[in-house]
């Protein structure tokens, strides 16, 4: 088991934001986060990549208990995260911002960098341009990109599809698609709950802080209660 | 004649306060705090290099480095006894904390070298240059200084700009958490920070006594009350800004004094910060802040 999350609780000050949630990712799988605004899904990945920390609770990577660890040292240990709201650093060229995805990586940088521009040829054509003047999806897609150039053991996408036009949306799937493949394990939040169940192996539904349901990709887009709440009837 | 005369001094005298400025600009851009500290070590960078010239017969030279070394070492055990606990702390906090370290380092001084005012020995030896047959005489500090700013100024956009470690401070700078999520460590990204701001506070309270001979336990308050005036001018977290600010600053204050008022100099270099940031309140070349929701 690659990741595992053991009935964490998260605190913002007073507000009880994740009450008791548990899941696991094993390795190669695609594993979805659905469910609506302020369910704790974002959270839930914060936690894990040590942004913030549980009260009670443990989760464990590639088993090493990591309940406590800062996010900074988790990085070298393979886990990257994809933010919400992409975060990349937007007075810093492109290729600088994969460097700083690069810090901590002791592998081959030319590789690594061919590999992301392979996937995104976008970001070749804008390497010189800085963060600041890429569209929406060149965002999305360099805030992927420079989270693969440590060649993660898991990646945590928080919301790619977010702000994007429907035909982005379509693109960033696709390479997302394209990731799991080639055996990239991915964990995925998503409120676009029609896709991430298409892509995912398995998916956890999130309910005001709680897994509320779980099963396969598949079953849960044919249970009735997700159709109803998620997926517009 | 004494035009040019003026403009070089006020180069001069601006290239201390871009030094300085760079620390006020460096910590603010990182660590998001006004260290009101920073003019104190520049006091006793000086008192450093004072005491092993004066009374351990030291090389200017050697002088300078072992002031340096001094001036990083406590930039850092301030930042990490004083200013680490506070990370999370709202800033106003953070600020007080600061001025108490700054009559912390003050009262030190004193209680170490007293209040009488020491004579400082210039650190450099050679002889002014006399131009335009004897019309123009420019002191070694003079050339000094400036030379000593511009290289310090081409190395920190070096570093800043092609090294990774420079660049991890940039990223930290932009965004904290992203950084975080690269794998950089803000804490010690911070302490860097402040190690190479020290270093240079050490650098300019040599030059600055080296030019005014004149040294107490406050005399780096008001150089470094203008060089923060000089990074607010060019723009806060700016290192370009830094450098037209401070040479600005320099400038405007041996022209005030020369041309105006010797006694309003200080009055003047003041009231044109406020005209200039009623006009670009980001300072001249400070970035604009846009948060993107």
């Amino acid at each position: 088991m690659l990741l595992k999350v053991d009935n964490i609780h998260v605190y913002y000050g007073a507000i009880h934001a994740i009450k008791g949630v548990s899941f696991e990712v094993n390795e190669g799988e695609t594993v979805a986060l659905i469910g609506a605004n302020g369910a704790g899904k974002s959270t839930t990945l914060k936690t894990i990549s040590g942004l913030m920390h549980p009260k009670s609770g443990s989760i464990q990577f590639c088993d090493k208990d990591i309940t406590h660890m800062e996010a900074y040292r988790l990085v070298s240990q393979g886990l990257a995260h994809v933010p919400e709201g992409r975060h990349i650093f937007l007075q810093m060229t492109v290729q600088e911002n994969l460097e700083m995805g690069a810090f901590t990586s002791k592998g081959n940088f030319d590789a690594n960098l061919d590999h992301v521009f392979t996937l995104f040829p976008r970001l070749k054509e804008r390497r010189k341009q800085v963060g600041g003047t890429l569209s929406g999806g060149e965002q999305q897609m360099l805030a992927m990109g420079r989270a693969l150039m440590i060649s993660p053991k898991l990646l945590m996408l928080d919301e790619p599809s977010m702000g994007l036009a429907p035909i982005l949306v379509e693109q960033i799937f696709s390479i997302i698609r394209d990731l799991r493949k080639a055996g990239t394990t991915i964990l995925l939040v998503e409120q676009n709950a029609g896709m991430a169940l298409d892509i995912a192996d398995r998916a956890y539904v999130l309910e005001t802080g709680k897994v509320t349901l779980s099963g396969t990709g598949e079953e849960l887009a044919h249970s009735d209660k997700v159709k109803k709440a998620y997926l517009g009837g | 004649m004494a035009f040019l005369s003026n403009l070089i001094n006020g180069l001069s005298l601006g290239s201390v306060f871009a030094i300085i400025a760079l620390g006020y600009t460096m910590v603010y851009g990182i660590a998001k705090m006004l260290n009101f500290a920073h003019g104190d070590v520049i006091m006793i960078g000086a008192y450093v290099s004072f005491v092993t010239i004066t009374s351990m017969d030291v090389p200017p030279l050697l002088a300078l480095l072992i002031a340096m070394c001094v001036c990083t070492i406590l930039g850092v055990v301030i930042e990490r006894l004083a200013y680490r606990p506070l990370r999370s702390s709202p800033s106003l906090a953070v600020l007080i904390t600061a001025i108490g370290v700054s009559y912390l380092l003050q009262n030190a001084a004193l209680l170490i070298w007293s209040s009488n005012t020491k004579v400082y020995p210039s650190i450099v030896t050679f002889e002014p240059l006399h131009l335009f047959g004897g019309a123009l005489t420019v002191r070694g500090e003079t050339i000094v200084s400036i030379c000593t700013c511009i290289i310090v100024m081409i190395g920190l956009t070096f570093f800043t700009g092609k090294t990774k470690t420079g660049k991890a401070m940039r990223a930290v700078s932009e965004n904290r958490q992203a950084a975080e999520l690269m794998g950089i460590s803000v804490n010690r990204t911070i302490t860097i920070t402040f190690a190479i701001g020290s270093a240079l506070a050490a650098i300019a309270g040599v030059l600055y006594c080296s030019m005014y001979p004149v040294l107490t336990p406050t005399t780096g308050s008001i150089p470094g009350i203008k060089a923060f005036t000089a990074a607010v001018l060019g723009g806060i977290g700016s290192i370009p800004g830094t450098l037209v600010g401070g040479l600005l600053l320099g400038i405007i204050e041996i022209f005030g004094r020369a041309y105006i008022s010797q006694d309003l100099s200080d009055a003047i270099v003041f009231a044109v910060l406020i005209v200039i940031l009623l006009v670009k309140p980001n300072g001249l070349l400070g970035k604009k802040v846009t948060e993107k929701v």
